[in-house]
């Protein structure tokens, strides 16, 4: 069968609101029909996380200080927040959306875009495609998902869907569907929103209505990409992600422990089990996930990214040791993912190790060099400014002719 | 752009100078709404490790105003590029 319509790719995103909040309350289900806030990060500001919508009737808001949320309702519950558990559980959500045929990008905890074109066909349209995706991710999140032609968009429509619902934005009625939404959807620093508050903008339209020169000039680069966000933004396409991979070792205590030493040793023996496992195999490791359970009953969590893939423990262990003491209580369980691993070939080897031998062939190599290509092929780098900012500008490349 | 006194002095002693030493050469970069770069000439980008900005030189006649990210690429390779706020292009740099 053949279709004369102009097939355009729609992006749709996934979003669910509060994630933390939800993932700490599945230990404690009963809060959740009453006032209750996820409570600050214990070496963060003091402003409490996502709030149920019992303690949004109460008047607060997330991102209020503590102090004047407790003010406002002194009945609040605060939540201790469980970061391992919301990873966990958001890794479960993108993997269900996976399974239904997604090809998933995740922005951020509690957000991800995917697009529907592969599998519309396979669901019978759009809709029921974006309907299977709600249900891939299951009632108890209170997902909602935005679609349009555009990222941001998308991201917009789903902000203003109501739980279990999908919005969907056509081209055409984009800029009348952006126009009365709040700029807080845009990704800008406080003060700016101030900014644009004090000269009267509160809402897309406002700023999408004013010359695009003038508001990079009085915001900058920040002020004009919201700007262009503020016009629909740019059709970028998702791109689906790599699945982590899943090799984790980890460690539980007979009692709660704190002592530093402790835990370096419990984390050199977590490195050698997670290397060691066969799914491993020869492949080096990029990026680890060191996470505790706490005996406060949350839960921390820290990714890492390797400058170089490496499967040397030492190398591992000396780039995590220092995280341990960013442990706000005493461990319970400690944990280590190897989250993304590379091919064999993804580990770039230095070209000489340096050495007397070494040097010695490299001088010989380069003085045939010099006498086959001629004066000036020969370059040594000279610092000039190894101060400065500006890379090009920290040395020079001379002949070296000698 | 560098030469200065000094610097002019220091490849006096050592000879002609030919080039500045990493260079920024021009890339094809596709970005994201952000102006976070997801490919890097017709290479996928895994993931961005550290994002910065430089400014600098503002009140000479060429100003620097660049927005750097490191990058890994889908080949495990690790590269640094910028966005040059003046001339809207992109770019590829060693030794950032």
């Amino acid at each position: 069968m053949c279709s004369c319509r102009t097939y355009v790719p729609v992006i749709a995103c996934l979003s669910i609101p509060g994630l933390e909040l939800k993932a700490a309350l599945l230990r404690t289900p009963t809060l959740a029909l009453r006032p209750a806030a996820l409570a600050p990060e214990p070496q963060g500001e003091p402003l409490i996380g996502p709030v149920t919508a019992a303690a949004e009737a109460a008047g607060v808001r997330p991102g209020m200080r503590l102090g004047e949320a407790l003010a406002t309702c002194p009945s609040l519950v605060l939540v201790e927040p469980d970061a391992a558990g919301a990873e966990r559980a958001w890794e479960e959500i993108v993997r269900s959306l996976e399974d239904a045929g997604f090809s998933v990008e995740t922005a951020l905890l509690g957000v991800a875009y995917f697009e529907t074109r592969g599998v519309e066909r396979l669901y019978g349209g759009l809709e029921p495609a974006l309907r299977r995706a709600l249900v891939a991710v299951g009632t108890e999140w209170d997902a909602r998902i935005g679609a349009a032609g555009r990222r941001f968009a998308a991201l917009a429509a789903a902000s203003v869907a109501r739980p279990g619902q999908t919005v969907v934005v056509a081209d055409e009625e984009l800029p009348q569907f952006l126009a009365p939404l709040p700029l807080t959807l845009l990704p800008l620093e406080r003060n700016r929103y101030e900014e644009l508050e004090a000269l009267g903008v509160r809402k897309l339209g406002q700023l999408a209505g004013l010359p695009g020169g003038a508001v990079a000039e009085r915001l900058g680069p920040d002020g004009r990409r919201a700007w262009g966000l503020a016009r629909g933004g740019v059709a970028a396409r998702v791109r689906g992600r790599r699945p982590p991979a899943a090799v984790a070792a980890s460690l539980e205590f007979p009692e709660a422990v704190g002592n530093e030493l402790t835990l370096r040793r419990a984390l050199a023996g977590l490195v050698d089990t997670a290397l060691a496992h066969p799914e491993r195999r020869d492949r080096f490791v990029r990026k680890v996930a060191l996470a505790a359970r706490l005996e406060s009953g949350g839960s921390w969590r820290r990714t890492l990214t390797l400058r170089d893939a490496t499967a040397d423990p030492d190398r591992i262990r000396v780039a995590l040791a220092p995280r341990l003491a960013e442990l706000p209580a005493p461990v319970v369980e400690l944990r280590l993912e190897l989250v993304e691993l590379t091919e064999p070939t993804g580990h770039q080897l230095e070209l000489l190790a340096a050495g007397a031998e070494d040097r010695t062939r490299l001088r010989d190599g380069l003085r045939q060099v010099r006498a086959s290509t001629g004066s000036g092929s020969v370059c040594t780098v000279v610092e000039v400014a190894p101060w400065s900012r500006v890379p090009e500008s920290r040395a020079l490349l001379v002949p070296k002719d000698e | 752009m560098v030469t200065r006194s000094g610097v002019a002095g220091a490849a006096g002693a050592e000879g002609r100078v030919v080039a500045r030493f990493n260079a920024p050469r021009a890339a094809r970069v596709e970005a994201n709404a952000n102006g976070t770069p997801l490919d890097v000439n017709h290479r996928a980008v895994a993931l961005v490790r550290e994002e910065w900005r430089v400014d600098d030189r503002w009140w000479t006649e060429e100003p620097v105003a660049r927005r750097y990210f490191e990058l890994v690429l889908e080949s495990g390779e690790n590269t640094v590029v910028f966005h040059d706020g003046a001339s809207g292009g992109w770019y590829i740099q060693r030794g950032a």
